[in-house]
């Protein structure tokens, strides 16, 4: 990312704070209340202080990150066995494809009334939501290895596991990696809502309903800014992961320096 | 929940060990019998983080629940009857409630048992607003207008029914919707609704921030003194537990009467498990904490239910409630 491409997208942000601010203070009526983003930042520069928040988001990212580690465990080789072998994927496609597009917020309910430990009723609607890109995009992956390469590699006599594991999988390991990256952010939905619909002993989830209860919306928005720089960073981390680990895939496809 | 001792592990980079224990904590520690032959002695407590289910952190503190050889850990719930899953399930031993919930969950087959009281109604703990200069005076106005309550059919479009009787409407006369607490304010101000049934902190900050008035007090005539909220586990938990379930009596009754008889105490608690400062604390209207739980008492509630046709049939109360031992 250049530096002037930085300080544009800061500026952006800048601006719509200023303005955000200006709308609550001055634009909307003095009988609605709304904590301005100067009250809400400020509240949230104090959170990470509060024991109670941070065991918070201490229980939410590590909920998210089991969650997306299994997910990931599931999806891949479910897809690469998939992407490998198209009869199966024929057979499997519809129902995957009726699975796929239920909200997976939907299932939360019904995780809660069928699994009685908190933290694994939460893991699995995490792992639910996470599985879904990470499948379809290895098995688009597989689908997408150069025909050619595989050729050549088997006239020379590999096996179909050779190929496996020199052509396709290599092949397509960056898009199982945008997989795993979109599932990222699903998974902290999923992990933030399951607290705010079931509750529980900690989490940024259970902290906003804490806060909305005691009426300081100051403190909910605060904890939400929060949840989304936690998005915001593990989607950073698994960008660049990206960039450095297939550089020869952006150069292959001509995939811009977005 | 500053309390909470639950540390976790606050890593990013979780490792597969990580994942297992994450994925396999089961309570088979908590079943060991504990000394005074508990049946078991770490029990997971639901609750709501308001004002009623003070008596859990006093007791807490004071030690009450050490006394009795229990160790509790509190755990927000989302509501009474969204509980009901998790005492069933055992994802919770025991959980707040409210007795309007109950009660409709009793009818529709749930099996419970209420083991504690836990808040009553006292005057100006649940009343309807209106903005300042509403042209709304009294509680006969109200016809043809819109009323938020927190959940439809449930406990708040109860207790306004009540007065909307008295001023000789019935609940079809308006229209109830359903809001969050904190968002009623604004959405009265915006124009969605005419009026709301609110309670603290709520009542406190709608007339100090908004200038919201008081157009009437549910809580009295048929509904004064009126039960609000127990705890409560599952018709199995009881049976299996009935030692546990008895100690977890006896040290929330002692924290019931601490609350009833010292509002320093309550006051002193609920910064510590509510986002309700202390100098909100300190100004807020709060009900009564029963430190029995009486059956004639709850009995009002299973018939003013009756009468409004919240319940179909008359429930006796006697039959859901296990009573503490006598000390």
């Amino acid at each position: 990312m250049s530096k002037a491409r930085l300080l544009r997208g800061a500026l952006g942000v800048a601006g719509f704070l200023i303005l955000g601010e200006l709308v609550i203070r001055f634009g909307i009526s003095e009988d609605l209340l709304f904590p301005a983003p100067s009250a809400i930042l400020y509240e949230a520069v104090f959170q990470p202080a509060d024991p109670d928040f941070l065991a918070g988001v201490g229980t939410t990212v590590t909920n998210w990150m089991v969650g997306l580690l299994v997910a990931t465990a599931i999806a891949v080789p479910l897809g690469v066995l998939l992407g490998a072998l198209p009869p199966v994927e024929r057979v499997v496609r519809p129902l995957l494809e009726f699975l796929r597009p239920i909200p997976s917020v939907a299932i939360i309910p019904l995780a809660i009334l069928l699994i009685s430990v908190d933290e694994m009723m939460k893991i699995s609607v995490i792992v639910y939501a996470a599985v879904w890109p990470i499948l379809i995009n290895t098995v688009y992956g597989m689908q997408d290895v150069d025909p050619l390469a595989k050729e050549s590699l088997r006239s020379f006599g590999f096996g179909p596991l050779a190929v496996l594991t020199r052509v396709s999988l290599p092949s397509a390991a960056p898009f199982v990696m945008t997989g795993v990256r979109i599932a990222a952010g699903t998974a902290l939905v999923l992990a933030v809502s399951a607290e705010l619909m079931a509750g529980g002993a900690d989490g940024i989830g259970v902290y906003v309903n804490v806060a909305s209860s005691g009426n300081r919306v100051d403190l909910m928005m605060a904890a939400t800014l929060w949840a989304g720089v936690l998005g915001l960073l593990v989607n950073m981390l698994l960008l660049t992961g990206e960039r450095r680990l297939f550089r020869w895939h952006q150069v292959r496809t001509g995939a811009s320096e977005s | 929940m500053t309390r909470k001792l639950r540390c976790r592990a606050i890593a990013i980079g979780v490792t597969v060990a990580l994942a297992l224990t994450g994925c396999g904590a089961s309570d088979d520690t908590a079943t060991s019998a504990g000394a005074n032959g508990l049946e078991k002695t770490t029990i997971k407590v639901g609750h709501l983080p308001i004002p009623d289910p003070v008596g859990l952190y006093i007791a807490q503190t004071k030690g009450f629940f050490k006394e009795e050889g229990l160790t509790v850990e509190p755990e927000i719930i989302t509501g009474g009857a969204a509980a009901i899953p998790q005492i069933e399930n055992g994802s919770l031993d025991i959980a707040m409630t409210n007795y309007v919930s109950t009660f409709v969950a009793v009818e529709q087959g749930k099996k419970i048992k209420l083991i504690a009281d836990m808040y009553q109604a006292a005057p100006n703990t649940f009343n309807i607003m209106v903005p300042k200069d509403s042209p709304i005076k009294t509680v006969a106005d109200l016809k043809g207008k819109t009323v938020l309550v927190n959940n439809l059919n449930n406990i708040g479009q109860l207790a306004v029914t009540t007065q909307l009787k008295v001023a000789g409407l019935t609940a079809e006369d308006v229209k109830f919707v359903e809001k969050p607490f904190p968002d009623m304010g604004n959405a009265v101000n915006s124009g969605q609704a005419d009026a709301c049934w609110i309670t603290e902190p709520f009542i406190t900050a709608n007339q100090s921030q908004l200038g919201f008035r008081k157009l009437a007090d549910t809580m009295t005539g048929q509904m004064a003194d009126f039960p609000i909220a127990g705890w409560m586990v599952s018709d199995e938990w009881a049976a299996k537990h009935p030692k546990t379930l008895a100690a977890f009596q006896r040290a929330i009754q002692k924290a019931q009467a601490l609350a009833s008889s010292d509002r320093k105490e309550i006051e002193t608690q609920l910064p510590t498990y509510t986002a309700i400062k202390a100098d909100v604390a300190s100004v807020i209207t709060l009900g009564v904490y029963p430190s029995e739980l009486s059956a004639n008492r709850l009995q009002k509630v299973a018939d003013v239910m009756l009468e409004y046709g919240y319940l179909k049939n008359a429930i006796d109360v006697n039959s859901i409630i296990v009573t503490p031992p006598s000390q």
